[in-house]
């Protein structure tokens, strides 16, 4: 159970409805044992790659493979995964128990033991008193946990979740993220979960793979996805990062000057060599997060520019200034996230301020 | 609605009263009479008798039709829902032709019982098949199938899809996908189709004149008797049949309501 | 392995058996009898026994002869006076149930409705025995002293007919136009209300358009289940009221003529197809997009 062994992995994998592509040859290794969270908008194919694996739809072309065998063409009742639906997805006419124990009465097992495991699957999700109830008499997270035991009681290599929680109200969701990954850590069984919500993902996940319009556009750890995306659509997916355009310039050791309508920035490019060897004049954003942005008050130091405040806005623990920087003709919004403080801002809306950020707190992703 | 000014409340519910008087007088005046012995279109509502039913235990001409009704609906029921249901599982989420078939399993339906009833009185000739109850279950059987369709389709629609894949997802072949969690869904749905087309049988009298042989249903033994004018029997078998007609109603709309809504709601 | 094997098989020879069900079922017990009704209507009767030898001769018989056009006009009239009679009386009465609370709105209609389950032939006997010389119709016209003696106005005749199809075809008309009273948002009333319209203005401008969609289903439906009944006027009409369901249920009787009595089906079925047709195209909610 190393996490360094590949699960499953998939190769070219294309999928079309029709003549309608919706994934574009699709290369994934899931490890054994890992949390990996498939996260990308609507429409961008994740639902589809769980499907696909899961066995509820054929590939167009490529393969899948688990532990080094073909297993495309195996039918969904034979693949050693088993999935907890969007809707749950309970039977309406069987009890709770009657849902968990399906999948092992399906496959003639002694009633004694589909009984006892049942109970021991119950436990885990705690829903023991809750065994003779039917779907319907139960709220939106029993259902949830139904399902999860449901899918885990037969022991699957690898459990497919497809937005389980996108039904459930704000506070339940978090419990629930909690709740998933204890069990995770548990069972230790390979968790492949499909989101939209980047919170949700970098809470839960160990890896990340963010989809975009079919095609994986990055696959890492949420540290990676956050500090370094490695294109513009990650870097605007993910958080609420600062992009500012421009054209690549000098390397000097670990980072590389960018021209911009903010003038010249520096960024790192530590452990990113294709941006070191990118050529001078590309095509590229600075991008540094709200919270890397502070208030200058020297004016000797890099990354250095000046602005107007446009926009204040209380966010609780933080307040979110949003700013426009530049010459009029390629003015740049900005966000500045900072502490609130009790006595309120010192701040106001129209107030020109100084900014500045340290080359290492930001980087760059090619246009 | 809106809250109405008195006096339009008032028209409104006096209309319905009227409307509620006229569709319920043609069930009251047999019933009053099957209590009520009856003579010279008026009541004697001094002497209170049961006599019509007792005289209706002895009427075995129509006791015969009653059980070759009863006989003629069963066959109905299990021949259309079981075809009914085939045939909603078969056209559910295909596409190729399928409105088509649908168009013209719902034309009987849709037509003028006389037109289907002829049609398939020629029909029958032509093949050779004699008139019987054989012709009556069939002409019953294709004029009902389209309700039985449709209640069972509209289950199947309201179904998730989720469902089958759930089954097939934690292992369950088709066949245990069938029988464990398809049919069991749709087994209400079939209840309440099956109950509407014992109801809509048991009624049937345009297309079963057409079509029977020389055994009669009811409502055919009914309409010939209704020439010469009906026994005070009869009577009592009106009072019998509605009380039997507002239990299958009862029993209907209990069947047709999900079981899952009935379980939210409580 | 094998098992499963030889259970995919069943499930295969199962599908193939639906497959054939499914298609030769409709198109052999409903498409085959009436392509040979339609086929039928092109033969003729030669002294009792039927002529397969394709004609026009029925329909050129149906269109000059002076008997049935006539016959087949006043019962389209006779159909429609019908369901116009009916949604001047479902349409209040749906309405009045839209006003009542929960529970009570669907007890009343469930009762309105459960006629509709009750032996067809014992309601025309019992409408005809009220609408008759000694019916309680007379007698009640009698004691009001709106008529002197007790009439024969409605009993074998036309407007026997009448009286008795709007009796019995009532509840059809109340369904489609509570479902379509009662899908109006309450929000459009209130909106209205809330403008400064009066309620008969919101009657007329907001709830009756929105309503037209379910009179138009309940008109097509009356008049489809009027024009079809050739038993009620067989019962009620007596001599004079003689419509077109009869002349064309006579062909099968004591007519016996077959191949006409085709004819005048197909006649019948283009009328029944066309107020089909009217009553889906008017029928579709325009509001179910709000």
């Amino acid at each position: 159970m190393s996490q360094n062994t590949d699960l499953l992995t998939l190769r070219s994998v294309s999928k079309s409805y029709g003549k309608v592509p919706v994934l574009h040859g699709i290369d994934l290794s899931i490890r054994d044992g890992e949390f990996l969270t498939v996260l990308g908008p609507s429409g961008s194919g994740k639902t589809t790659v769980l499907r696909l694996i899961g066995g509820l739809e054929p590939l167009s072309s490529g393969e899948i493979r688990l532990d080094g065998h073909d297993i495309s063409r195996m039918p969904i009742n034979r693949r050693p995964f088993n999935t907890v639906f969007q809707d749950y997805a309970l039977f309406p006419h069987m009890t709770v128990s009657g849902n968990v124990g399906y999948g092992l009465s399906v496959r003639h097992i002694k009633r004694k033991e589909i009984a006892s495991r049942v109970a021991k699957a119950l436990d885990l999700v705690q829903l023991g008193r809750f065994a003779d109830r039917f779907p319907a008499q139960l709220s939106g997270g029993q259902r949830q946990r139904v399902a999860l035991a449901r899918a885990l009681i037969c022991q699957p290599r690898l459990i497919l979740l497809d937005e389980p929680l996108a039904a459930l109200d704000l506070e339940l969701r978090r419990q629930m993220q909690e709740f998933l990954k204890s069990i995770q850590r548990e069972i230790k069984t390979t968790f492949l979960f499909v989101t939209h919500d980047q919170e949700e993902a970098i809470g839960m996940a160990d890896r990340i793979c963010v989809m975009q319009a079919g095609h994986i556009r990055q696959l890492g750890t949420p540290h990676e996805l956050y500090y370094r995306p490695n294109c513009e659509f990650v870097a605007r997916f993910f958080g609420e990062n600062n992009l500012v355009a421009g054209k690549l310039g000098t390397v000097q050791g670990e980072q590389r000057s960018i021209e911009t309508a903010l003038g010249r920035l520096v960024c790192s490019v530590s452990d990113q060599p294709h941006l070191k060897a990118a050529p001078d004049g590309a095509g590229a954003f600075a991008a540094f997060r709200p919270e890397a942005l502070r208030l200058a008050d020297t004016r000797d130091s890099d990354n250095h520019f000046g602005g107007t405040i446009a926009d204040l806005a209380f966010a609780g623990s933080s307040t979110v200034a949003t700013i426009t920087a530049g010459p009029d003709s390629a003015a740049q919004r900005l966000r500045l996230r900072m502490p609130s403080r009790i006595d309120g801002s010192a701040l106001k809306s129209g107030e020109p301020v100084s900014l500045s950020f340290a080359p290492h707190e930001g980087h760059l992703v090619l246009a | 609605m809106s809250t109405l000014p008195r006096f339009s409340t008032i028209f409104l519910a006096a209309i319905t009263t009227l409307v509620a008087a006229l569709l319920y007088s043609p069930l009251f005046v047999p019933i009053v009479s099957s209590f009520f012995p009856l003579s010279q279109g008026n009541v004697d509502w001094s002497s209170p008798t049961l006599s019509t039913y007792v005289s209706l235990a002895q009427n075995h001409d129509i006791l015969a039709a009653l059980r070759t009704t009863l006989i003629v609906g069963l066959c109905t029921v299990v021949l259309s829902v079981v075809s009914g249901t085939l045939l909603a599982l078969y056209y559910h989420g295909r596409r190729a032709g399928r409105s088509f078939l649908q168009f013209i399993i719902f034309l009987p339906f849709l037509m003028p019982p006389i037109i289907s009833g002829l049609a398939l009185l020629i029909f029958f000739r032509e093949i050779g098949l004699e008139r019987s109850l054989l012709t009556v279950v069939i002409g019953h059987t294709v004029f009902v199938l389209a309700i039985v369709y449709r209640t069972v389709l509209t289950r199947l629609q309201s179904m998730s899809r989720t469902l089958v894949e759930a089954s097939y997802d934690l292992g369950a072949t088709g066949w245990q996908t069938f029988w464990r969690i398809i049919l069991p869904n749709l087994s209400s749905a079939m209840v309440g189709g099956a109950i509407l087309a014992f109801a809509l049988s048991f009624d049937e009298t345009m297309i079963t004149i057409l079509v029977t042989g020389t055994q009669s249903t009811l409502p055919v033994r009914l309409w010939a008797m209704m020439r010469l004018g009906f026994s005070p029997d009869i009577n009592a078998l009106v009072a019998l049949i509605l009380m039997f007609t507002v239990l299958l109603c009862v029993l209907a709309a209990r069947f047709l309501i999900p079981r899952q809504m009935a379980a939210e709601r409580s | 392995m094998r098992s499963a094997a030889s259970m995919q098989a069943g499930e295969r020879r199962l599908s193939l058996l639906v497959t054939v069900l499914a298609y030769a079922m409709p198109v052999i017990f409903v498409l085959v009898p009436l392509a040979i009704f339609l086929v039928y209507s092109f033969f003729s009767v030669d002294q009792g026994t039927i002529v397969y030898a394709p004609t026009l001769g029925n329909y050129i018989r149906f269109f000059t002869d002076p008997i049935f056009l006539p016959v087949f006009w006043n019962t389209i009239i006779l159909c429609l006076s019908v369901a116009v009679i009916c949604i001047l009386l479902a349409y209040p009465t749906a309405y009045f149930l839209t006003t009542l609370k929960g529970r009570w709105r669907y007890a009343l209609l469930m009762l309105l409705l459960v006629p509709l389950l009750m032996s067809y032939v014992i309601k025309i006997y019992a409408i005809r025995s009220i609408l008759g010389l000694n019916g309680f119709l007379n007698k009640a016209l009698v004691a009001l002293g709106i008529l002197d003696q007790p009439s024969t106005l409605f009993v074998f005749n036309m407007n026997a007919i009448l009286l008795t199809l709007t009796l019995l075809l009532i509840p059809f008309a109340i369904l489609p136009i509570f479902l379509s009273l009662e899908r109006i948002p309450q929000t459009l009333l209130r909106a209205s209300d809330d403008l400064g319209a009066s309620g008969l203005q919101t009657f007329l401008r907001i709830t009756l358009p929105l309503s037209l969609p379910g009179v138009a289903s309940a008109a097509s439906f009356v008049f489809v289940l009027a024009i079809g009944d050739f038993l009620t006027p067989q019962m009620v009409g007596g001599i004079s009221g003689f419509t077109f369901g009869r002349i064309l249920y006579s062909q099968f009787g004591t007519a016996y003529n077959w191949p006409f009595g085709a004819a005048l089906s197909v006649a019948l079925a283009i009328v029944v197809i066309l107020a089909i047709l009217i009553g889906e195209r008017f029928g579709r909610n325009r509001g179910s997009s709000v």
